[in-house]
């Protein structure tokens, strides 16, 4: 029972993860109906933001050797910040790669390459800058609390996991509550609605899709920072798995739906952590496995809607 | 929705021009690779290339390779009648980096390669070497098989059937009641399984109890389900064969979920690219070694001191010392050739081909200890030893300290 209890919370924690990812291509899909790829290298950036920000010092390979902030930010400053400045870095790459595109009403496909380049020079640059080698927040980052907390018989948590799950949680909540409740978050929904309706309504379409990049971007950073803070960093590419696990979110939640980027992170989380142990080397393989099966089933997703085709 | 557009059938004209085009490339196809009749091209000195993983998840050992080239290059380009000309590439992390690194290097001329870093990309790479009769020197694939690829193909670096079962002996007289293992690799990479197939042999040979086999994959980051199985299994000792990154990574997280028991890792973590990664995790974590920075011989007393005086006190890596001597190796085996056999107006065909005999032919003193090869290109090395990395409380600064 504790083990299952256990793969059960290590699930959770890491789905709250692809969830908060996923929830910044559901975003972005809405209003624009395009999958951003450049939400990878975002991600990316937050992980690196966030170690900046707690003070660590840039490898000796990079642009930037040897070089670090004057200040240095407590982990739950240093999480928000890596958040806005990854907000930023989204909504430089709505400018750049979405703005002009969109401007001459291009074609979806189009959309993906240039943000799939956008994708690629951020990653670029970043090896540029910080090099290539992995960095590794402090250790002794959460202070005084344990680096796992035991419940019950058996039964452990890591305490980043714990936080993972908190923060994602919170977020997510935060998130559902504004768009619902809030009145930018009800013009972000009639915008993704009807661009051309909510316009008239006196919406301004253009400030809503750059909100939508930059609250994607900031999940996207903020996701980054946790992860950084779990498993370290990789390198420049550490993005590039969990942009491939976000996409297999989005689609299973239904393309454009909040809910189900929620529920899809914790499934997708949950049935890679109850792979069996002598396929565990195979785990991505048989998410998507399972998310192929899904799909079989119910092609528009968990939450998505059925097309409906005009006669 | 755009319409399907098919492609349009060329005039009969544009085919009349066709011969002209194919000379032309032709022409330019055979301008960009070096003829292998021409004679080599001594301008800058000997041209030899080195291939390592700068970028990508094993950029860790390039890193400490790089050093090992440069602080070689310094050494013995002084006064030496045939100076080596190094051009280093970065053949990243995978198999098609290495094989367009090599692809590159042999275009432009070089009369030996040192690389790739990973046995993977080894597999992948070095026989493109061995087709086009060019010497690969490898500093750091320790797999199984590697001489094996060819005649052209040799290495520094002992391999992991020779220096994994002597870390699994040491644990052992360290704490003699070991009895279950739990052994890690990833399965996607072919220096970790084919050292856990010899470190699961000296598991077996000890008459230990393998209690459990997790598989990874060389990109994995979180450990967590493959950690919770392990434990489940109550090992007192785990012994992994993964690269730095990930390994690092996967040694936090087992000691955050609680085990408190030895951990023995493979050549793959051997290097001080492991302390930011696991930083106060590393701590007690064995490993058998190939060098020493302790090994009490002129050159490697030389090396040793060259290394800290430009790295701040700090004592070589492995990977940077067998970097080292791979370079060492091939500008001796050529100072030898050209006494005897002047390369200057020699064919750049034969040109490899005997510089590859005379780096097989040769007996070496390096910080490896002295070294030689055996006649299908394995290292035959003397000395090998086991240490413990030792981390400061603080967790960011460690050792390998020399178990006796």
């Amino acid at each position: 029972m504790e083990v299952w209890l256990q793969l059960l919370v290590n699930g959770i924690s890491i789905g709250a993860v692809y969830s908060l990812f996923a929830l910044g291509y559901t975003l972005v899909f809405s209003v624009l109906g395009v999958i951003n790829f450049a939400h990878g290298a975002v991600f990316t950036c937050g992980a690196y933001f966030t170690y900046i920000f707690l003070g660590g010092v840039v490898g000796s390979n990079g642009l930037l050797a040897t070089q670090k902030l004057p200040v240095t930010f407590p982990l739950a400053i240093a999480l928000v910040l890596a958040g806005f400045t990854a907000a930023m870095v989204g909504l430089l790459v709505e400018t750049v790669a979405f703005k002009p595109l969109r401007r001459r009403g291009a074609e979806p496909l189009l959309y993906l390459i240039t943000s799939l380049g956008a994708g690629v020079i951020i990653v670029n640059l970043i090896q540029l800058l910080m090099g290539a080698e992995a960095y590794a927040l402090p250790s002794n980052i959460l202070g005084s609390m344990p680096a796992v907390l035991a419940i019950g018989h058996g039964l452990q948590i890591r305490t980043v996991q714990l936080l993972l799950l908190i923060v994602g949680g919170v977020t997510m909540l935060i998130l559902n509550i504004w768009l619902n409740q809030s009145l930018s978050g009800k013009a972000l929904q009639a915008v993704a609605e009807d661009t051309t309706t909510a316009r008239l309504l006196g919406i301004n379409s253009g400030a809503m899709i750059q909100l939508a990049f930059a609250i994607a971007s900031f999940l996207a950073g903020l996701s980054g920072g946790l992860v950084a803070l779990s498993v370290n960093i990789g390198g420049p590419y550490f993005g590039i798995s969990y942009g491939l696990k976000g996409l297999g979110v989005l689609v299973l939640g239904g393309l454009g739906s909040v809910p189900g980027a929620m529920l899809g992170g914790l499934i997708i989380g949950i049935t890679e952590a109850f792979v069996p142990a002598k396929l565990s080397a195979y785990k991505d393989a048989v998410a998507f496995a399972f998310l192929f099966l899904v799909l079989i089933i119910r092609p528009q997703g968990l939450f998505g809607k059925p097309p409906i085709e005009k006669v | 929705m755009p319409l399907l557009m098919p492609l349009a059938i060329p005039s009969v004209k544009a085919f009349q021009a066709l011969p002209k085009w194919l000379l032309l490339l032709g022409l330019l196809a055979s301008c960009s690779t070096t003829n292998n009749n021409a004679p080599v091209n001594l301008k800058a000195g000997l041209p030899v290339g080195a291939v390592l993983s700068l970028t990508g998840n094993a950029n860790v050992y390039g890193q400490d390779q790089r050093l090992g080239l440069e602080l070689a290059q310094a050494a013995f380009k002084p006064g030496s009648s045939m100076p080596l000309n190094l051009s280093i590439e970065d053949g990243g992390s995978d198999e098609a980096g290495a094989i367009n690194a090599f692809n590159l290097l042999i275009n432009q001329g070089t009369t030996a390669l040192i690389g790739p870093t990973l046995s993977q990309q080894a597999f992948a790479a070095s026989p493109i070497a061995q087709r086009r009769g060019v010497p690969v020197l490898a500093p750091s694939n320790t797999a199984t098989g590697i001489p094996e690829i060819g005649s052209f193909i040799s290495r520094v670096s002992a391999q992991s059937s020779v220096i994994a079962p002597i870390s699994i002996n040491k644990v052992m007289q360290l704490d003699p009641s070991i009895k279950r293992v739990a052994v890690f690799y990833a399965n996607d990479d072919a220096y970790s399984t084919s050292e856990t197939t010899i470190f699961q042999k000296a598991i077996k040979a000890k008459g230990l109890n393998t209690v459990t086999v997790q598989r990874t994959q060389l990109n994995d980051q979180d450990f967590l389900n493959q950690i919770t199985s392990a434990l489940r299994a109550k090992p007192d000792l785990v012994v992994l064969s993964l690269q730095a990154v990930d390994g690092g990574n996967l040694i936090r997280q087992l000691r955050e979920l609680g085990f408190k028991g030895k951990i023995v890792v493979g050549n793959g973590m051997n290097t001080p690219n492991i302390y930011p990664i696991c930083q106060r995790f590393c701590d007690g974590i064995l490993i058998a070694q190939a060098y020493s920075p302790e090994l009490k011989t002129k050159e490697n007393q030389a090396f040793v001191a060259t290394h800290k005086a430009q790295q701040g006190g700090r004592v070589p890596a492995q990977l940077t010392a067998q970097a080292y001597t791979a370079y060492q190796v091939i500008a001796e085996a050529a100072q030898r050739l050209n006494k005897r056999e002047p390369l200057k107006g020699m064919p750049l065909r034969q040109a490899r081909l005997l510089l590859n005999k005379e780096i097989l032919s040769g007996t070496y003193n390096t910080p490896l200890g002295k070294i030689s090869f055996s006649r299908d290109g394995e290292v035959k090395q003397e000395s090998f030893y086991v240490a413990e990395v030792q981390m400061d409380p603080d967790g960011k600064i460690g050792r390998f300290a020399l178990l006796k």
